[in-house]
Parts: C-alpha cells; sequence; structure tokens
C-alpha cells in the first residue's frame, strides 16, 4: 500500500483527464512531435519535465528538442529539465516493483514541488518491457494501478511511449489500452482489453478470456488484490466470455483482499454465471451486479 | 466358473468395497431387488444414494413407504445423461459423510434406449468406479435391464466384481482389470460427413473460441446452450494447449438434432480417472478442465492412444 503525503496529496479528486496517456509512435517524425508538444507545455507551465529514456540516447533528446526551438540546455541548467536513462534510474534495481514505483512517484511529486516546480510531467519509453527485465511481468499490473493510486492522488502527468519499431503489435495493444487516454498510432483492440475504470475504483475487462490471455488476467488480479478500497468493481459488460482458469484467478484475488471486502463484479458474461453454478465457492467472494 | 457369496457373507462385504450387477428381467425383479438393498443400507444406518431413470424413481419411492425420506433419489436420465459425470455425483455423495461411514448407492447408468456410444462410455463408467472407489467402504448396485443387448450385459460382468441378486451374489469370474476395459472402450469413432475442421495453436485460442461460438450459432444452438458450447470447447483446446503438445484440431459438425466438437491434440490420458472427481475450482491441475466438459456436455467420447487424445463433445440442441 501507499501512503500518500499530505504535501502532495490533492484534497479532492483531482481531475485525471488525459494526465496518464498512452503514446503509440511508428516513426521519429511522430516521436518528435509529441515529445516537443509535451515539454514545451511542461515548460510554459512552470512544471518539471523529465524524459526517461530506454533505447534513446539522451543527447538525442536535447537535440530534437533544440531543432524544435526549445531551449532544451537552459531547463536543464534550472532543474526544469531532465533525461535520465531508465536502467540508471527506476529500472536500476534488482526488479522492476509497481509498490515500489508507485511509491517513487509520491516522493518525485514532492521532490517536483520542494524545488518550487508547478507540478511534474513525465515521459517513460517502455520498449524495456520486452526485454526480458526482471519483474517486466508486472507492468500491466503496474499500469492498471497507477490512475487510482496515482494519477487521482497527484498532480502527475506522465506519457508511456510505445515504439512500435520495437514492440510487439499485440503487446502495444494490450499495454496501450491500459490507459484512459491514448495518443499518436491507433491501436487494435487486444483479445483481452483490460483498463482502470475512470469514475469508480475498479477495472474493466472487454472481449474473451482464455488460456492465451492469463498473464492480463493475473495482472488484473493482482492489481484487484493490491487496491486498498473498499469497493472495488470489475465492469465485465463488454465481456464475451471468461474460462475457468480466469474466474479463479479473479476469485483468489478477491478472496486475498484486506478485511475480504470482496468483488462487485457488474454485468458479467452468461459463462461466469454457470461457472459459478459449477463452482459455488468462487460465487462466495463476489457479488454479481446490474444484472 | 462362479464363487457364490451368500449373504451370510453381506456383513463383511459392508466392510469393504462391494460392487454387484444386478440382473432383472420383470418389474418385482426390479423392486425386490433394490428394495432388499435399499433396507439393508438404511437398517444399517448408511446414507443412501438411488440414481436411476426418473420413470423408475415412483416405483422404488412407493415401494419403500416411509423409508423414502431418508434415501437421496436422482434421476438418472438427467445426472447421468453424460455417463462421464456420474461418477464425480457417486464421490461427492459418498465424500459427505464421515470418513469411516459406509455408504450404499444404487446406479443405473445404463437403460434400454441409451445409445451405442452413450453404453461405452457408461461402460467405461463402471469399470472405472472399481478404481475409484478401491478400499472404500463403500456398496454400490448396478442394475441391468436383460433386454439390454448381450454384448452390453457380457460387459457387466467384466466391469462387476460381483453379479447375481440378493442372497446370491457370486464372484464373476469375468470380472476384468479396469484399465483393460478402458482400453476396450477406445472403439473406433465413426468419422462424420462434413465437418469444419480449425486447427489451433495457443495463437489461435481466441479466434478458434469465437469460430467455435459463430459456427454454433449459425447452427442453431440456443444462447443457454452456446454457453456450456463455449465453455466446454474453451476448456479442450485449452487443454490441447497445455498437455497436448501446443496445439491441436477442433472439428465441429451437426449429428443427431445436435452438435459434435472433437479436440484432438498428441496428448496423454495417463490417469483415466482424471476429470471424475470436483476438483478444486483454485487448482491450475487435476482435472478441472476435464470435469467442466463432462458436466456441460450431454456426452463425452474419450479416446486415448500412445499417440493422440480425442475428445468428442456431444451437445444436444435443446
Amino acid at each position: 500500500m501507499v501512503v500518500v503525503s499530505e504535501a502532495t496529496a490533492l484534497p479532492a479528486r483531482v481531475s485525471t483527464a488525459g494526465r496518464h496517456s498512452s503514446v503509440v509512435v511508428s516513426d521519429d517524425r511522430q516521436w518528435a512531435r509529441h515529445l516537443c508538444g509535451f515539454v514545451r507545455s511542461g515548460l510554459d507551465r512552470g512544471e518539471q519535465v523529465q524524459y526517461f529514456a530506454d533505447t534513446t540516447a539522451p543527447e538525442r533528446v536535447l537535440r530534437t528538442l533544440a531543432d524544435a526551438g526549445i531551449d532544451a540546455t537552459a531547463a536543464v541548467t534550472r532543474g526544469q529539465l531532465a533525461v535520465p536513462v531508465a536502467a540508471q534510474t527506476y529500472l536500476a534495481g534488482a526488479a522492476f516493483d509497481p509498490d515500489a514505483m508507485i511509491g517513487l512517484w509520491h516522493d518525485a511529486v514532492d521532490a517536483a514541488f520542494a524545488r518550487g516546480h508547478r507540478g511534474l510531467r513525465v515521459i517513460g519509453e517502455m520498449s524495456w518491457g520486452v526485454r526480458g527485465a526482471v519483474g517486466a511481468d508486472r507492468l500491466l499490473e503496474y499500469e492498471l494501478r497507477l490512475h487510482q493510486e496515482v494519477f487521482e492522488r497527484l498532480p502527475l502527468t506522465a506519457w508511456c511511449l510505445y515504439d512500435r519499431r520495437l514492440l510487439p503489435d499485440a503487446y502495444v495493444n494490450l499495454l496501450a489500452g491500459a490507459h484512459l487516454t491514448h495518443r499518436g498510432d491507433p491501436v487494435a483492440e487486444p483479445t483481452l482489453h483490460v483498463a482502470p475504470l475512470a469514475d469508480r475504483v475498479g477495472f474493466l475487462m472487454s472481449g474473451s478470456a482464455g488460456y492465451d490471455t492469463r498473464d492480463a488476467v493475473a495482472a488484473v488480479a493482482a492489481a484487484v488484490r493490491g487496491t486498498s478500497a473498499p469497493r472495488v468493481e470489475m465492469d465485465l459488460t463488454a465481456l464475451r466470455h471468461l474460462d475457468a482458469a480466469s474466474l479463479a484467478v479473479l476469485a483468489d484475488a478477491a478472496a486475498g483482499r484486506p478485511g475480504g471486502a470482496g468483488l462487485h463484479v457488474r454485468q458479467p458474461p452468461p459463462s461466469l454465471e454457470r461457472l459459478l453454478e459449477l463452482f459455488p465457492a468462487l460465487g462466495s467472494v463476489m457479488e454479481v451486479v446490474g444484472r | 466358473m462362479t464363487t457364490s457369496v451368500r449373504s451370510s457373507d453381506e456383513a463383511a462385504r459392508r466392510e469393504a468395497f462391494f460392487h454387484p450387477a444386478l440382473f432383472y428381467g420383470t418389474e418385482n425383479e426390479y423392486l425386490d431387488g433394490l428394495g432388499a438393498f435399499v433396507r439393508g443400507a438404511l437398517d444399517d444406518g448408511q446414507s443412501v444414494l438411488v440414481a436411476v431413470p426418473g420413470v423408475r424413481l415412483p416405483l422404488l419411492q412407493d415401494a419403500l413407504a416411509d423409508d423414502r425420506e431418508r434415501v437421496t433419489w436422482v434421476d438418472m436420465t438427467e445426472a447421468g445423461r453424460n455417463p462421464g459425470r456420474i461418477l464425480s455425483m457417486l464421490q461427492e455423495f459418498a465424500d459427505r459423510q464421515e470418513a469411516a461411514t459406509p455408504v450404499s448407492i444404487v446406479g443405473e447408468p445404463i437403460w434400454v434406449g441409451r445409445t451405442p456410444a452413450e453404453t461405452w462410455e457408461a461402460t467405461r463408467h463402471e469399470a472405472l468406479i472399481n478404481l475409484a472407489f478401491e478400499g472404500r467402504r463403500a456398496s454400490i448396485l448396478c442394475p441391468y435391464d436383460t433386454a439390454l443387448p448381450e454384448d452390453v450385459l457380457a460387459q457387466a460382468y467384466r466391469t462387476h466384481p460381483v453379479v447375481g441378486a440378493p442372497g446370491d451374489y457370486r464372484a464373476s469370474s469375468r470380472y476384468a482389470d479396469p484399465h483393460e476395459v478402458c482400453r476396450d472402450c477406445d472403439v473406433p469413432l465413426p468419422e462424420p460427413a462434413d465437418a469444419v475442421v480449425v486447427p489451433f495453436g495457443e495463437q489461435d485460442l481466441a479466434s478458434t473460441r469465437d469460430e467455435a461460438d459463430r459456427w454454433a450459432a449459425a447452427a442453431g444452438l440456443s444462447p443457454a446452450r452456446r454457453t456450456d458450447w463455449l465453455l466446454a470447447v474453451s476448456e479442450g483446446v485449452s487443454n490441447s494447449v497445455r498437455h497436448g503438445g501446443g496445439s491441436g484440431t477442433l472439428r465441429m459438425w451437426r449429428a443427431g438434432g445436435g452438435l459434435v466438437a472433437e479436440i484432438s491434440d498428441r496428448g496423454r490420458l495417463d490417469d483415466p480417472l482424471t476429470g471424475r472427481r470436483r476438483p478444486d475450482p483454485y487448482a491450475p491441475t487435476g482435472g478441472r478442465g476435464v470435469w467442466i466438459m463432462h458436466q456441460l456436455c450431454d456426452l463425452v467420447e474419450i479416446r486415448a492412444t500412445a499417440r493422440e487424445l480425442v475428445l468428442r463433445l456431444h451437445m444436444r440442441a435443446d
């Protein structure tokens, strides 16, 4: 669980519209356009801007900004712009750890305010996710948790940059789909689309869930297990099919929630209700609503 | 040659597994045989399950008069429509009793009118009872109508260690090893005339599920039955990817007013009891998928060879 710093916690829900976006690019021109627009906007607003590079050399990022007329050197000098390398910062530990990452965001926003900036905006290159880094299999869980555990609480704007040239389409479709806002190249609907809910604590699953989507279901289950909210909802309105293994994984996560708070399942597909007839024990940890 | 097991031994047989076939030709023989078995068990204070074709239930209930309330009654034509799910039901009933308490069950899985395909799977079920209940304090009486075909009655002698009638149970000289019987039940499956063929690997599982659903909808399967169909096919194709060499072939066709899905792969069925006991729903292994298929389908035909595992899932339209 993440403890929210009083200094940066917002007194009420802040608008999260557009603050956590997936950005999908497939060429350098698109990349530069998104990069420059994002950085320029942040500098103009007095926010601190950080670009976490993975495969792109930091010098190239700065050169691209300068070529677009942005005085990147001055921004770096006054501490408003930084281009760290992911492998030397948040990926430098033994494993990528969503819990630690979420804590880091709270620290980072605190630090930005302490230095007099009016907010923090970040771009992260996400291509490291397919290179076998330890903990990279938890990236989807992390993306799903960010909305509730970070963006609902902090004045942070973050774009997750997915480069089609470096990542398989199915991976991009799944990960980009886990954001509430999307920019750049359109992405196809994955077999199983998972995302946080915009207006409630919970998650959406749509499409078809089976053995082939077990990793996505496991990520949702981990996010369910991790959330401390008393009520968590699963919106399954657009889910066509759910197999027994997926249901068991979700039920296990629901059973493991603090205080046994259970899971509210909205408009499940007929397959879920049929499976609950076969396995009544799984139904004891979830409540079907909306049907 | 047969060895007589007289009623004087019946107290002793309650201490061990007892699985007789009772052959009956008339209604009176049926009522006398089953009535004696059930009353004896009730007199011993045992829990009793009677699972026979529903048409026979009123006869038995009337014959037992006030004792009927002490018996769990099941219409076998519904609960045992697919023979592959009967054993799970029987074990669940036995498991509900205290561990040391003997149970008595009447199970009639084969009746006049069963199709040959159902009868082979019911015969397999009869053989597997001997493996599933080995060493347990359980008596399972299986009535056989002598109007059944000779070859079906002959199999009853192979699947039951004991045959006969109350007071005259004899060891069956033709009793066979259950594994051998199961192998003999693997008769060749008839080839469909016109099947839709869908080869699949892990990357095709989603499209295979969608194709199975679309095909069943086009074939006229009702939405409720399509839910069962899709769940069963999904479990089958997933098993192929997980346990059957990573890929398989789905074939679908119409047959006898219903639909058939056949899933074949390079898997093996090392334990013939797979899927015949209610699984822990949380356990990723332990036959959950096969058990689900048995529960949802009207018939599951299983053919396991050294090179191939074939599951044929039958779904009636109604």
